[in-house]
């Protein structure tokens, strides 16, 4: 019971950090950028910052700090777990905590509207916990049933809210800031948030060894790490939210400009593409704000044509009146 | 009668205006898919291979389909100008060496992958996007599109998005970054590194 107690109060303070950092975050992503300007224009460098990282310094610490926990305390762990489990077991526990997923997949599947989707998903569901023995099986797949990603944090995009920063958090990595509010209401859908620690420990051994390969990648790809992870993540997300469709050409057609620019000038250079993120998603807050505006312009416009039309009617109409009533004097 | 003949001579005139401006220059399709296909024969005899026979065969098959001096220049975004002339061709000596050795080390073995056409999109500019698809048996699928820009002498490859992940503004972040934060002499070290270090994989 004491340590029922323990693990309830440990999370209310999870959660209170987690809220605390976010109305942090929000309230000062103003108030920073407009002094991050301010401090390029007085000392009349171009600013190399990225918008979409403000925080770069906090974060860059923070991953370092994931870094080395993970050399020195998650990658031990999931080697051995990977050379010494059997790998139907390994498999056996992805499909589990990924069955458990599924639930705030088809939350998700609904609230942006996906309903067809949310059926498939939840035929996975209902498939994989009956036949999949509690999830450990993955029939609903071999049934044709297709595993779909999906999360609050993308809810959250598809309902118009604007990404915001980017954060590396302590042990759980990066978002943005609205994939943390996002990652807290996901957490709350999944059963294994509720179970205890070792359950919530084993769901994390296994995100680790599954993303054995990805880090692998990083190491050996990339010449800065952090820079690498960052628009890696930024861009995936933006490939996730719009379920793939649109982000080849939303992710060309920046650096398109810029390929054709520096053909067609060579020597007029353009100062808005400079070391600023070619990250479309970047453009949040304001943009956002300049688009509502507009589109509230056009409605307007289009609400005052129509009202014009409507009086030229209602005067025609007036003076068929007129007519008909002078007519039948 | 006569109109059968004409109508003959119509369709062999088609086939031979057609024929003779295909001859003439590869379509943005086929110079993916003949890259995909040489990639792919290379990881049929990948062990074989091994990582300097790998690089070897992808040498000409990268640098025939990449417009790679083109990717040097856009990697490093506004600070190309500021190059020297002598560091702008040991930056592309190193992109190209790079971008090969990653096709060398990350394509290495044979498990029954197959490429497939999807579709190709217009860009605004003048550009064409192909899409495709990597099937891997027993794991997802993976999106490759690939961006391409016409040169003077046939389409070419500029940028990789696999799962909307673009391999050039992942590129051009990091190495800006670097550039910016450690000078050019660090960047050709860590490029140079990355390239050792698949080689001895």
């Amino acid at each position: 019971m004491v340590q029922k107690c323990q693990i309830a109060g440990g999370k209310a303070v999870f959660f209170g950090i987690l809220l605390m950092t976010v109305v942090f975050f929000a309230a000062n992503a103003g108030a920073e950028e407009q002094q991050a300007e301010e401090e390029a224009v007085a000392s009349g460098k171009p600013e190399v910052k990225s918008d979409v990282d403000p925080y770069e310094g906090f974060n860059r610490a923070m991953f370092e700090f994931n870094d080395y926990l993970d050399d020195y305390v998650a990658k031990p762990i999931s080697d051995a777990y990977l050379w010494a489990a059997p790998s139907f077991l390994k498999t056996g526990v992805t499909n589990f905590f990924s069955n458990l997923k599924d639930i705030s997949v088809i939350l998700n599947d609904h609230m942006q509207g996906k309903f067809e989707q949310g059926a498939e998903d939840t035929g996975r569901l209902l498939a994989n916990s009956s036949l999949g023995l509690l999830g450990f099986v993955d029939v609903a797949t071999d049934l044709g049933l297709k595993k779909h990603e999906e999360d609050f944090g993308q809810t959250l995009a598809v309902w118009g809210v604007p990404q915001g920063s980017y954060l590396v958090l302590p042990i759980l990595g990066p978002t943005t800031a609205r994939g943390l509010p996002g990652g807290v209401v996901d957490a709350a859908a999944n059963p294994s948030f509720y179970v205890g620690m070792p359950v919530q420990l084993v769901s994390m051994l296994n995100t680790r060894a599954n993303a054995e390969g990805a880090l692998k990648f990083i190491n050996e790809a990339a010449i800065d790490p952090y820079v690498f992870t960052r628009e890696a993540y930024l861009q995936n997300q933006q490939h996730l939210i719009s379920d793939g469709k649109i982000s080849a050409t939303v992710n060309v057609l920046p650096l398109e400009d810029e390929i054709f620019d520096d053909e067609d000038a060579g020597k007029t250079t353009k100062p808005n593409s400079a070391g600023k993120s070619v990250q479309p998603a970047a453009n949040n807050g304001s943009s956002t704000l300049n688009k509502s505006l507009d589109s509230a312009v056009t409605a307007l416009d289009q609400a005052s044509v129509s009202l014009q039309e409507t009086d030229q009617k209602l005067e025609k109409l007036k003076k068929a009146r007129s007519r008909k009533a002078r007519k039948s004097k | 009668m006569l109109r059968k003949i004409y109508f003959i001579f119509v369709l062999l005139l088609c086939l031979t205006v057609s024929s003779v401006s295909f001859a003439d220059e590869q379509s943005a399709r086929q110079v993916v898919e003949e890259f995909q296909n040489e990639l792919l024969a290379v990881m049929k005899d990948g062990k074989a291979l091994g990582f300097k026979g790998r690089y070897d065969k992808l040498d000409g098959a990268v640098r025939k389909s990449h417009d790679l001096p083109k990717i040097a220049r856009i990697v490093v975004g506004k600070q190309w100008e500021e190059l020297s002339a002598d560091q702008q061709v040991r930056l592309e000596k190193a992109i190209s060496q790079l971008s090969i050795s990653a096709y060398a080390h990350n394509f290495k073995d044979f498990s029954g992958e197959t490429f497939t056409f999807i579709s190709e999109e217009e860009t605004g500019r003048g550009g064409v996007v192909m899409h495709t698809n990597l099937h891997i048996p027993g794991e997802k699928d993976v999106k490759f599109d690939y961006m391409m820009k016409k040169k003077d002498d046939g389409w070419r490859i500029i940028n990789i998005i696999a799962d909307g992940v673009s391999d050039l503004a992942l590129k051009r972040s990091e190495y800006t970054s670097v550039l910016s934060r450690d000078g050019f002499d660090a960047l050709i070290a860590k490029i140079t590194e990355k390239i050792d270090n698949y080689a001895a994989q």
